[in-house]
């Protein structure tokens, strides 16, 4: 039998994982990554917010409707050149009074490169299961939940929304260039072709799902020896004790369960 | 890549003309604008043969390239007749340059007599345009979107595009004062006579001053 026994149910589970998640807070990580035939830079924030709790024994924690909200900044360049076919002005005649007649050699234009910045934010869902990690390190117990498998994340919607706010973004940098305007209509729509859903979808999987497919939600944290009583006086020392080991368990007990967590102690 | 409408830095879709009316050999260089300032070299000539003015004006184009960094013409040295035009443009680099010759009517910097600075027009909007070394010559470029954006629209556009306007500069008049077109069309403004001036987008001056 263990020393020492605490057990919650389901709706001291969810309590529970309601504030171990927000305590995790917002994550943050930048790097490059491939938009479709574009390399894109980016700095992505994660923010985590727990959902439903349901215990399984044995030894599982699911959370369902587990959700992350997103916001990517990201910056790529497009050079124009490499999807569109250089532009030429024809040659032009202009018949100058008592001179004669002037003309303009054909002059082609090639298209310059655009840095496109985009930030967009989103959210996505999911449902995940957690195992139960329990270690001892630099003299502290720690049981941690932690997340079982890689989750499919699902960005269909999200990418067919930045996909359109890439559009959107590219727009008026595109209305600056030069000679670009009868065109705009083609250059977006060959931009938004070459990255296309699937490549915004491919750009976010890699970059999002770390935010969740690497998540370790603190449950517990003990110092191993920790202080029982301050001592009283001189001749009444304070009272240690050191936690030997610690486990813990999702099981069954009548008609819950429950999240149980046992320890062994030695003074 | 901006729309920039200033004859004293050329870029690509401008171009400089100006016409030899008198005999002799006409040094020049091609530098980024005011960089004439810097050297006296002039490793580029204009050798004008006869005394008399040809009946028909003959232009000869000289096209520029970037070279190492420097600005390069195809032909180092070309021989006309007086009264010829010699007209150039670089389409091959985004950096400014200017037309430096050794005598003071020849210069991009500052269009004088018998020269002229086409620009064409890559955006739509209102372009005042006045002389950036201080005379009256001034003067407004409208240019307005093509019509329609089908591919009947585009291809007719395309066409318009061969079609130019010309602006006359004698002294500090220009006529037309005030010319419509379409964008991408092609706007020369052929100095007769002046006192050296430039056809420089007011917003550019303006911006300066800030």
């Amino acid at each position: 039998m263990p020393e020492i026994t605490a057990a919650i149910d389901e709706t001291g589970a969810n309590k529970l994982l309601d504030t171990a998640i927000a305590q995790i807070g917002t994550q943050t990580k930048s790097g490059t990554g491939n938009l479709g035939p574009f390399v894109a830079s980016y700095t992505v924030q994660g923010t985590l917010t727990n959902g439903s709790v349901d215990l399984i024994p044995p030894g599982t924690i699911r959370i369902v409707d587990l959700r992350l909200d997103w916001h990517i900044d990201l910056n790529f360049g497009i050079d124009l050149s490499a999807i569109l076919p250089d532009f030429c002005l024809p040659q032009v005649c202009i018949d100058i009074p008592c001179v004669g007649t002037v003309c303009t050699p054909k002059i082609c234009i090639d298209w310059p490169t655009i840095t496109v910045p985009v930030s967009f934010g989103d959210f996505v869902k999911t449902t995940a299961d957690f195992g139960l990690l329990i270690s001892l390190s630099g003299g502290k117990w720690k049981v941690q939940a932690v997340i079982q498998g890689v989750p499919n994340l699902q960005f269909g919607a999200s990418s067919a929304a930045l996909l359109a706010a890439i559009g959107l973004a590219v727009t008026p940098l595109l209305l600056a260039i030069p000679f670009i305007g009868p065109f705009l209509a083609i250059a977006v729509d060959t931009i938004l072709a070459a990255i296309a859903v699937a490549g915004v979808t491919g750009f976010l999987g890699p970059i999002i799902t770390p935010f969740v497919s690497g998540i370790m939600i603190p449950i517990y944290e003990q110092p191993q020896l920790f202080r029982v009583l301050p001592a009283a006086g001189p001749v009444d020392p304070e009272v240690d004790i050191t936690i030997d080991t610690i486990a813990a368990d999702v099981a069954h007990n009548g008609n819950e369960d429950e999240l149980v967590l046992t320890a062994d102690i030695s003074p | 890549m901006l729309e920039v409408l200033d004859s004293r830095a050329l870029r690509r879709t401008d171009c400089y003309g100006q016409r030899f009316m008198k005999a002799g050999t006409y040094r020049y260089h091609i530098v980024s604008p005011q960089a004439d300032l810097i050297t006296d070299e002039r490793p580029f000539a204009i050798e004008v043969v006869g005394n008399e003015l040809t009946a028909h004006m003959q232009q000869h184009t000289v096209i520029v390239r970037r070279d190492g960094g420097r600005f390069k013409p195809d032909q180092e040295n070309v021989k006309i007749r007086a009264g010829d035009l010699v007209l150039w443009n670089c389409p091959d680099s985004a950096l400014p340059y200017m037309i430096a010759g050794d005598k003071e009517f020849f210069s991009s910097y500052r269009l004088t007599n018998e020269c002229g600075y086409s620009h064409a027009f890559g955006t739509s909007g209102e372009f005042h345009w006045i002389d950036a070394f201080g005379s009256k010559a001034s003067g407004v470029v409208r240019v307005k979107n093509p019509d329609g954006k089908e591919r009947a629209d585009i291809e007719r556009w395309r066409q318009t595009l061969a079609k130019g306007a010309i602006v006359m500069v004698t002294g500090d008049k220009a006529e037309p004062r005030e010319i419509d077109i379409v964008m991408g069309q092609t706007v020369f403004f052929a100095v007769s006579k002046g006192p050296g001036i430039s056809i420089t987008d007011a917003r550019l001056l303006r911006d300066s001053k800030r």
